[in-house]
């Protein structure tokens, strides 16, 4: 949401035109694997009232596999809608999803968690140059200008592990990183003055949840921080509460989070989650070599113990 | 003859109120947006967009306490919150969908139960409204029965005009006591023309079929999926300007704490969860039907009034999509019949 540093870079125009091949291709197999049984629903995008805005679509009629598209506002990771916490809306039996190579990742972390079983789904994946960020205008073209700021440091344009892959990745130009280089002023700051810089976030922070609820990787059925008997976090958006919510949030995601950054994009108070969730998965990278989402791995390594572990953190 | 106010005197208006101990609000950038903050200086102010959150939180802040406790060798005392020590506000430039919201909100803060928080703010405060020039693609107030330069809930109401400046009306008493106190502030006009208004591309909608179709329609199959989308956060009744759902909890220790009031949500999964763990709103389709039937048909049966300005913040800061607009239009569309 955090657009500003965009702004300083001239906005040049991105390559969209495999858009409209990726979506012949979702349409064309979303019918046919609807047709032929071979999954019950297909979770995907489809066009909403106002011009160039898009919107999560889960389709159970074949006929209705038309509606279904691909475009720079298809911003949403999906892989939300085959959580549990989606489990009255996803009717049972095998179920597609359209995922772009950053929503692949989260797919893999929740079959990690044995939250979804590979052969239970049907992956359309699509080719992508990118989506629009926050701040964006309706019916603009992609640009460098707009591009969500996830986007500028993809490695994942062409998803690997799909069922199908829909689309070929235009040339695309190499991008500043500008939140790389927004974790590093970070980093480069005192803890006094971090403190301060994410106080100064969370002050704006209203509790709507809105970073909880669309991420895939927070499904708990009880999340701790709604409990009142007895209460473990402040529920009421006041300082304290609202730093410990974000710090429960951020810590509860370190060798989880996928880096989707859905938290960041639907914040209303524009906080930049993202950043702390990518400074816990540089812990992550560092303290034990792993990332998230690469590959469906059985447990994270916050979620084994080993003889061995390092435990001079204890004192 | 009519009055105007330069936009060097309005923002002198913002440093006279404040230097004279007022509590100031008014659009103040914050990051890429703006928000409803308390202003310092005039130089604050900032107009040319419609504010992330809405005004209601200057009547009806995010959060509150309502009361503190303590308990001290085994007595415990509870002291109120002198709601008295609120301080005169003026709220200024707020757009007509903001601006009307408070004056819907006084049903129900006021019905019943009188919530004295909301209404002394609401006996303190003097709404300063502003027309709207800039109408995006979620915004519908023309849909719901407002419009771009309407003066409802305002008590004084600039109009920006062409070559700087806004025309001043004051449909209230206190609008005109504000205007007397500073009177060289306010200058006559009579040929200033008014900037052309910001028109929502909207249908004109009857709320009267909507809510005789949400009449007979509690069960309809239209509710089927109308939010198997929804996400389940409280983003769309956070930024609304009349949504004023809350809740109450006690914070701090057995010894010492708060009891506050904050901002609640119909979109929450918990919200109408039962102590028996029976929840009667279990899932997402349940909860948006509320929203609708709250906003278009429940207000309207206690209250006569509708619980929609059409400001569109639901629609353009909605996670997945949802668009209230579509939805009553679709409803307005079965109950003409078409």
């Amino acid at each position: 949401m955090n657009n500003t540093a965009q702004k300083l870079e001239t906005a040049t125009p991105l390559d969209t035109s495999c858009y409209a091949a990726v979506t012949d291709a979702i349409r064309k197999e979303a019918s046919r694997i609807l047709t032929d049984g071979t999954v019950t629903a297909v979770v995907g995008y489809k066009a909403g009232r106002r011009a160039g805005t898009t919107m999560p679509a889960i389709v159970t009629d074949p006929a209705k596999a038309t509606e279904l598209i691909f475009s720079p506002a298809c911003v949403n990771n999906l892989a939300l809608y085959l959580t549990k916490a989606k489990k009255d809306v996803v009717k049972k039996g095998r179920v597609a999803i359209v995922a772009k190579g950053c929503d692949m990742r989260a797919l893999a972390g929740l079959m990690g968690e044995s939250q979804l079983k590979r052969e239970e789904i049907f992956i359309i994946g699509v080719v992508c140059a990118g989506v629009k960020g926050s701040g964006a205008v309706n019916g603009e073209p992609l640009t460098t200008g707009n591009l969500a700021r996830k986007c500028r440091e993809c490695t994942v344009h062409t998803p690997e592990g799909a069922d199908l892959t829909a689309g070929t990745l235009p040339s695309l130009p190499e991008l500043t990183p500008v939140e790389a280089e927004e974790m590093a002023r970070l980093d480069a700051m005192t803890p006094a003055e971090r403190w301060a810089f994410w106080k100064e976030q969370f002050s704006r922070c209203v509790r709507c949840m809105a970073c909880r609820q669309v991420c895939p990787f927070c499904y708990c059925e009880q999340c701790l921080c709604d409990k009142n008997r007895p209460q473990a976090v402040e529920s009421t958006p006041r300082p304290a509460g609202n730093m410990a919510w974000h710090i429960v949030r951020a810590m509860h995601l370190a060798g989880r989070c996928a880096g989707c950054a859905e938290c960041e994009r639907v914040c209303p108070m524009d906080i930049p989650l993202n950043l702390l969730n990518r400074k816990m998965a540089l812990e992550m990278k560092e303290l034990y070599g792993f990332e998230a989402g690469l590959t469906p791995v059985e447990k994270g390594p916050l979620a084994e113990y080993k003889d061995n572990d390092d435990q001079s953190f204890i004192k | 003859m009519p009055k105007m106010i330069t936009e060097q005197n309005l923002r002198l208006l913002i440093d006279t109120l404040v230097n004279g101990g007022a509590r100031v609000v008014g659009p103040k950038q914050a990051g890429a947006m703006t928000l409803y903050e308390p202003l310092t200086t005039g130089d604050e102010l900032v107009l040319d967009q419609l504010p992330r959150r809405s005004a209601k939180e200057t009547f009806f802040p995010v959060c509150e306490t309502i009361l503190s406790f303590e308990r001290k060798e085994g007595k415990t005392t509870v002291q109120d919150v002198d709601v008295c020590a609120v301080p005169e506000t003026v709220l200024i430039g707020a757009r007509p969908c903001d601006a009307a919201a408070p004056g819907i909100l006084d049903a129900v803060f006021s019905w019943d139960y009188k919530d004295e928080f909301f209404l002394e703010r609401r006996r303190k405060t003097t709404i300063i409204g502003l027309a709207c020039t800039k109408a995006d693609d979620a915004c519908f107030c023309t849909a719901v029965g407002l419009s771009p330069a309407d003066m409802k809930g305002s008590d004084l109401f600039l109009t920006p005009l062409e070559g700087g400046g806004y025309a001043c009306e004051a449909p209230t008493e206190k609008g005109e006591r504000l205007m007397a106190r500073h009177p060289k502030l306010f200058s006559d006009t009579d040929s200033a023309k008014p900037l052309p208004l910001g028109e929502p591309a909207v249908e004109k909608l009857d709320l009267k079929k909507i809510k005789a179709w949400l009449d007979g329609n509690f069960e309809s199959p239209l509710w089927n999926g109308i939010a198997d989308r929804c996400a389940g956060c409280g983003a769309c009744a956070f930024l609304c300007p009349v949504c004023h759902c809350f809740d109450i909890n006690d914070e701090g220790t057995a010894d010492k704490g708060e009891r506050r009031k904050h901002w609640d949500a119909c979109g929450f999964g918990k919200f109408t969860n039962h102590a028996s763990g029976h929840n009667p709103r279990d899932i997402q389709n349940k909860r948006y039907r509320n929203r609708i039937m709250h906003k278009f048909k429940y207000y309207d049966d206690k209250f006569g009034q509708t619980l929609c300005t059409g400001c569109g913040r639901c629609i353009r800061n909605c996670p997945v999509g949802i668009d209230i607009y579509e939805v009553i239009e679709e409803i307005h569309r079965k109950g003409t019949g078409d």
